[in-house]
């Protein structure tokens, strides 16, 4: 749903990453070159970003009861 | 024993130990992923939450958000004088309260101490709709690794034997496929000689021996010294990770020695 807050595998926090990766990429940068960028050097923590797919914008006009 | 610091900067430290046996620095390594304390959002108290994510999700998020922590100012709940009622002493409170739309960031809560903040100001917690809201207080305290991952104070904490490498000179015909072949390109020919560039960061990966027909080459390690690598979260410095697992490992080594020479007087032996 969101952008997990750290890394499943080592525990680094990599939420606060996902939307300056984004919008980054839709600006035309390389993907790797923006991974590299943020300090992103293991595989694991790469895997988070470029693999998550933000769901929420989808549930979200959905509301509970407060 | 020798210690010399290779790298430091905010989050990550990488020093070298000479003369350490493998047990103890593994010893260090285990103390230092789960043992030493920091602070973590431990008990939330929802008041309003009207956002699709359900209260348990959004409770284990605040928890994973690493949080600054001071270790002078700070003692475990179950340790301290208030008999864990909870007190400026042991626990910090953090409210967060945001309506939508818009999305909530760690760095939208508002702590009643100053010092005491989310490390990342930018985590996203949950996003808001138009006319969601959510109210919380939640409490952060101190706790260990071995607990509950969130209390863990590094990401990456790892070490390796220092790497060598033996080359034969008289054997070597400098055919150049081992430098070829190396994977982090540390092997150079200059001057008619095979040379190692920056010895520690080989893997010893064994390409290079692979490579060489001639058995010129052949890397292995010291199996007393070490290389650390200790990567912290933000919450504490590294450097403090290390200081504290020492600290840790004395009182453990303190605490055997008590025992066991009351445990000899109580035998009378």
């Amino acid at each position: 749903m969101m952008i997990p807050v750290r890394c499943f595998t080592c525990g680094k926090p990599i939420g606060s990453y996902y939307y300056k990766f984004v919008e980054r990429v839709k600006r035309g940068e390389d993907p790797e070159r923006v991974l590299d960028d943020l300090g992103l050097k293991r595989y694991c923590c790469r895997r988070m970003i470029i693999s998550h797919v933000d769901l929420i914008d989808e549930v979200i006009k959905f509301s509970r009861k407060g | 024993m020798k210690i010399e610091v290779l790298q430091r900067n905010d989050l990550e430290l990488v020093f070298k130990v000479e003369g350490l046996k493998t047990g103890y620095a593994n010893a260090l390594r285990r103390i230092m992923i789960s043992e030493v304390p920091v602070l973590a959002i431990d008990e939330v108290i929802i008041h309003k939450n009207s956002s699709v994510m359900y209260d348990e999700i959004l409770a284990l998020r605040l928890g994973l958000i690493p949080i600054k922590t001071d270790l002078e100012r700070f003692v475990f709940q179950e340790e301290c004088d208030c008999k864990g009622r909870g007190c400026p002493l042991c626990q910090v409170s953090l409210t967060l309260n945001k309506r939508g739309p818009g999305v909530v960031y760690s760095g939208d809560f508002i702590s009643e101490d100053k010092e005491i903040v989310p490390v990342d100001d930018q985590i996203p917690i949950v996003k808001l709709g138009e006319g969601q809201e959510i109210e919380l207080e939640a409490l952060a305290r101190l706790g260990r690794g071995k607990e509950h991952a969130k209390w863990q104070a590094t990401n990456s904490c790892s070490y390796k034997n220092v790497p060598l490498i033996g080359i034969d000179r008289e054997s070597c015909d400098l055919c150049g496929d081992c430098v070829e072949r190396c994977p982090k390109k540390i092997l150079e020919i200059r001057d008619e000689k095979l040379i190692v560039k920056d010895v520690l960061k080989c893997t010893l990966c064994k390409e290079c021996s692979e490579a060489c027909e001639l058995d010129a080459i052949i890397p292995f390690h010291d199996k007393e010294s070490f290389i650390f690598k200790v990567e912290s979260t933000g919450s504490l410095e590294p450097e403090v990770i290390v200081i504290k697992a020492s600290e840790i490992l004395e009182e453990k080594a303190e605490e055997f020695l008590r025992e066991l020479k009351a445990a000899i007087e109580g035998t009378g032996v």
